[in-house]
């Protein structure tokens, strides 16, 4: 799962660069003991495992694991990969779906946010819904998705699409409300118009709250995934985890697990990079 | 109320020449805040004229209305009774032609020190170049040259303070409203940053009201001091400050007039 709640409001400035000065014995120190702590749990895994406490079924080995981890990048008797695609194939065509889905929820998000916090009398009239579709669960309305859109992508990107732009929407409400009355006015003062005033000062003023949201919302994406996925989603790395319960290939489902939870945290890193990227002022100013 | 203030020695002249000054006036102005625990009065019949050049200081107690007169000049607010003017034409919301400094420093984090500073022109539509010109004199002005591409927020709080005076007068207003711009800054930069306040008021020429909780700095600064009740916010007290700008130095804090008017003003805030 994504780790959202690392992302707490108050990224110390100050700290980071004093942990960051004394750097080569304390990253050194934080990979080691994070290799550590792998390969005890690995350990624990294998030993669990091949004391045989419980059956194969429940506690697949690492061995079953990495030996299916094997057969999903190759071609084993004359078969490709697992259900019939790579794993990288089906990590893609997840991320397609998930990248879509996001596409659209930071399409509508954004400018849905902007006029709920601006326009008042659009905020009292559309917020009550915004609210109700990110209360649901998106199970609740897949069905109705798949008969409105059919069983292929389209109505998986709109699962995901419904998931993730709620909670964009709503940092970009709770970043437009932060920005401080001073700030408005100093722009306001030197002579910015309305647009002047969206382009020049509350947008570039929300983009912190707006990764804030975003990486929320990628998180949402990934839960609902699986979700999406249990109807026609092969391929797809939430249709293979969903597709082994059929024949209680736990092994299959552990990898998938590893590999979902892997991927997760690659790109919640990649957008805290973009973020450092586009923000570097946040928490400094 | 007419200006008794003393004139600047050298005539004031707008950077891009002799621009066309106009006298900023309240005339009956009352500013009720309509607030959760009933209504504010902030300030109570306020008559008030600012004739062009004036350095204008205004001192009195937290909470007595200071900040609301200059929003009601900078056009954050609508007074609720009488009006606010600008030569002929009446105040009715912000405009470039008033440039306005904040108490904490307001300058935009995802804009370089300079693009702050050309963002009045470049909200004007003024030309790339041209607006980048301005920019830099008026860095080098404030003493900020050195600094001109750097980040908003690898400046010190002096510098930030300078740089949102920049950006005031990169518009070239008639008035620079500045609301307790030092109140923030340690004692040494806060003195270094009124002399510097002084030099470009002279050269740049603005008419300038200037919000202090310092009577000291209201004095070495103003040509005029107002005086201000606690809330309702009144005038209580219009003090010319008859030191000519380019004698206001050290020595001035200990001049025999300059401490006799420290002491007739804090008398008047019920200081001493
Ligand atoms: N937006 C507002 N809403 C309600 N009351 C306000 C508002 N702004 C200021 N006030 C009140 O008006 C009075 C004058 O405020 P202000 O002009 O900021 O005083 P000063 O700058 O002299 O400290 C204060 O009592 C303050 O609490
Ligand atoms: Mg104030």
């Amino acid at each position: 799962m994504v780790e959202i709640t690392g992302n707490a409001p108050v990224p110390v400035p100050a700290t980071r660069a004093r942990r960051r000065l004394r750097l080569p014995d304390g990253a050194a120190l934080r990979v080691a003991l994070r290799l550590l702590s792998l390969a005890v749990v690995v350990a624990i895994w294998w030993i669990v495992a091949a004391l045989d406490v419980w059956p194969d079924l429940f506690v697949p080995s690492p061995a079953d694991v990495w030996d299916r981890f094997v057969e999903s990048v190759t071609v084993h008797d004359g078969r490709v990969g697992l259900s019939d695609a790579y794993l990288w194939e089906h990590l893609g065509a997840s991320l397609w779906r998930i990248g879509n889905g996001l596409f659209f929820a930071i399409l509508f998000g954004v400018p849905l946010g902007l006029l709920l916090a601006t326009v008042r009398p659009f905020q009292v009239i559309a917020e009550p819904y915004v609210n109700f579709v990110r209360a649901l669960p998106p199970l609740a309305y897949f069905s109705l998705l798949i008969i409105w859109f059919g069983i292929e992508d389209t109505s998986k990107i709109w699962l995901l699409f419904l998931a993730s732009f709620p909670p964009i929407a709503l940092s970009v409400v709770s970043g437009v409300r932060g920005i401080p009355q001073t700030r408005l006015d100093a722009a306001r003062a030197l002579g910015a118009g309305r647009l002047q005033l969206l382009r020049h000062v509350v947008v570039p003023s929300v983009l912190p709250e707006f990764f804030t949201g975003l990486r929320l919302a990628i998180g949402f994406a990934w839960t609902t995934i699986v979700a999406a996925e249990t109807v026609d989603g092969l391929p797809g790395i939430g249709g293979l985890a969903w597709s082994t319960k059929k024949f209680q290939q736990t092994d299959v489902a552990v990898l998938c697990i590893i590999v979902i939870g892997l991927a997760a945290i690659l790109l919640d890193q990649l957008v805290k990079a973009v973020e450092r990227l586009v923000v570097p002022w946040r928490g400094r100013a | 109320m007419t200006a008794t203030g003393a004139i600047p020695a050298t005539a004031p002249t707008g950077p891009s020449g002799a621009a066309q000054r106009h006298r900023v006036a309240l005339h009956g102005v009352t500013h009720v805040y309509a607030g959760r625990g009933g209504d504010v009065l902030a300030l109570d019949h306020v008559d008030l004229v600012i004739e062009p050049g004036e350095f204008v200081s205004v001192v009195g107690p937290s909470g007595c209305g200071k900040s609301t007169l200059l929003g009601l000049i900078a056009g954050f607010h609508r007074p609720t009774r009488g009006r606010v003017t600008l030569g002929d034409e009446e105040i009715r919301g912000p405009g470039p032609d008033r440039g306005v400094v904040f108490q904490q420093p307001n300058l935009y984090p995802w804009m370089s020190v300079r693009e702050n500073v050309a963002l009045g022109p470049r909200l004007r539509h003024v030309r790339r170049a041209q607006r980048r010109a301005i920019a830099d004199r008026l860095l080098a002005l404030v003493g900020l040259a050195e600094f001109a591409d750097h980040a908003t927020y690898e400046l010190s709080g002096g510098m930030q303070q300078r740089c949102q005076i920049a950006r005031a007068l990169a518009n070239d207003p008639e008035i620079l409203l500045m609301d307790e711009p030092f109140g923030a800054l340690d004692a040494l930069t806060r003195e270094r940053m009124q002399d510097e306040l002084l030099t470009i008021w002279r050269d740049a020429g603005q008419t300038v009201l200037f919000i202090t909780h310092s009577v000291e700095e209201a004095l070495y600064l103003g040509t005029r001091v107002l005086v201000m009740s606690p809330r309702p916010g009144r005038i209580v007290l219009d003090q010319p400050v008859p030191f000519p700008p380019h004698e206001r130095d050290r020595a001035l804090r200990e001049h025999p007039e300059f401490v006799a008017l420290r002491a007739r003003i804090g008398r008047e805030l019920g200081l001493a």
